[in-house]
């Protein structure tokens, strides 16, 4: 009884919190301790969002397409970082030579900032897709790379001795025990990963856009419309939630059995 | 050395290794029989575990070679197996792919490899949890996997290295007992370390006894006992005492 209890109130309390939330900040501005200029309420944010379901103005493009825009350079970006980093950094944990040519380059890059990158990205592509898709894959390749490298040198050494004694070849070994046993390792680095690439996405937007959700976001500043700002704000967020469920869900189902 | 009826099937020569300027393994020849089963006991920080890795070529040795059939041991030409003290499953897959990796780097055919699971899973008792990952079962149960891993590769060589040491005594009398089990069915050739007297004594035809470093054979004894083998039998009390007589280093 005393647990069904408990569990019951664990559910409710998230909703609880979260309503809270709502109603302090729907005071905060209705009784004007803070202006309506500079914040915005959430109910005003919610009637926002109705209004930019389908009306373009006056930003110039409905919401469905500021995150269309995010979400496919985000995309992008991403899956470059993940097709690029994952194998590099695997490769770099098993392999000497991989490791002695790729590590001294990937270390001088790894400090440099992602946002560092956004004026030569501008040179060089524009401020269309590829520009920002190149700024997501810098910032999502480094936790790419580490984890996975990480993961490969973390193979506990007795499976590797195990499949030699088998008398498995250096491939063979990498392929069958370095590469699933580094898989979970992997996947938290596809979750540091997609957060550092949305982060960049953002910061890449609200420099150079001419949609997308950072771009609504300085739109709302441009414009002088708070609520603007924060329905900016509140979809990065829930495509970035919506996005990590999916990573994770795709996580369990891959690497069953492997103990957390 | 080795049983007259008997052909060598391993043949150690000169076995030497040194770290640096320190001297672990010094001059160790020894032979192993086809089918025989050797125990080799030696006090703690006698170099078991260096002795192990030369053995399965994890290590090289410094001088000397291991020969199988007369060859130069190669994992990649022979069939050899480990069974390691620590678990060694690999925890993404199940039991049943976990019995099959030593065969499948083998590369044997799928119908092969599906005839000896059955075999061998019925043997350790493994058939109901096939299908279970390594951790929804015991360590006990893992340490049977990984045997049963070896012994359905039907290596050459079985190297076993202390695989009871973490388990408590009860179910090591059990799994002692399915180990003899199992390999009077495969009749493969074992080398078992392990620094229990007792345990050496149960499980062997011969028993080797390694000195304190730089490690050489200090002796050598056969256990010519019945099996199942007793432990209160006055016979095995004298070999086990003898056993310990000779492992004494104080």
């Amino acid at each position: 009884m005393e647990n069904s209890k408990d569990r019951l109130i664990l559910k409710i309390l998230p909703y609880l919190g979260i309503l809270a939330v709502l109603v302090i900040w729907e005071l905060i501005v209705d009784l004007g301790i803070v202006p309506n200029t500079l914040l915005a309420s959430p109910i005003q944010v919610v009637k926002l969002f109705f209004i930019k379901l389908n009306t373009a103005d006056p930003d110039g493009a409905v919401l469905a397409v500021h995150i269309a825009t995010s979400l496919k350079e985000a995309l992008l970006g991403y899956s470059l970082a993940l097709i690029i980093g994952i194998p590099l950094g695997l490769a770099m944990g098993w392999f000497v030579i991989v490791e002695g040519l790729a590590r001294p380059i990937f270390e001088m890059i790894r400090p440099i900032p992602p946002v560092a990158w956004i004026p030569l990205a501008i040179f060089w592509f524009g401020i269309g897709l590829t520009g920002k898709a190149f700024i997501i894959w810098a910032s999502g390749v480094v936790p790419c790379v580490i984890n996975s490298f990480v993961g490969v040198r973390m193979t506990n050494p007795t499976f590797i001795r195990m499949a030699r004694t088998y008398g498995a070849s250096d491939w063979e070994i990498f392929k069958q025990i370095c590469i699933p046993s580094a898989l979970p390792m992997v996947f938290g680095g596809l979750q540091v990963a997609l957060a550092a690439s949305w982060t960049a996405l953002v910061a890449a937007e609200l420099i150079a856009a001419d949609t997308g959700l950072g771009f609504l976001i300085t739109m709302g500043r441009r414009l002088l419309m708070p609520d603007m700002i924060v329905l900016g704000m509140l979809m990065v967020g829930l495509t970035g939630v919506v996005i990590g469920v999916i990573v994770d869900k795709v996580e369990k189902r891959l690497v069953a059995g492997v103990r957390r | 050395m080795i049983s007259a009826n008997r052909e060598a099937k391993v043949t150690v020569t000169n076995l030497t290794k040194s770290f640096g300027d320190l001297l672990v393994l010094n001059d160790v020849n020894f032979n192993v029989g086809d089918g025989e089963f050797l125990c080799i006991v030696g006090p703690t920080g006698c170099g078991k575990t260096t002795f192990l890795n030369l053995l399965s070529k994890l290590m090289p040795p410094s001088k000397g070679n291991i020969c199988i059939n007369g060859e130069i041991a190669d994992p990649k030409k022979h069939n050899i197996s480990f069974v390691f003290q620590e678990p060694s499953c690999l925890p993404w897959r199940t039991v049943k792919e976990n019995i099959a990796y030593g065969m499948e780097v083998k590369k044997l055919p799928q119908q092969e490899i599906e005839e000896r699971l059955e075999k061998t899973m019925k043997l350790v008792g493994l058939t109901d949890c096939a299908n279970l990952y390594p951790n929804q079962i015991s360590s006990s149960m893992e340490q049977r996997v990984a045997i049963a891993r070896a012994f359905a590769a039907k290596p050459d060589l079985l190297l076993m290295d202390e695989p009871y040491g973490q388990l408590d005594v009860k179910l090591r009398y059990y799994l002692e007992d399915e180990l003899i089990r199992i390999w009077q069915e495969f009749k493969t050739t074992v080398i078992f370390v392990t620094h229990n007297i007792e345990e050496a004594v149960y499980l062997a035809e011969r028993v080797l006894i390694l000195s304190n470093k730089p490690t050489t054979i200090k002796a050598e004894l056969k256990v010519d006992l019945p099996r199942p083998r007793n432990f209160l039998d006055p016979e095995f009390v004298e070999i086990r005492k003898k056993v310990t007589e000779l492992i004494r280093w104080w």
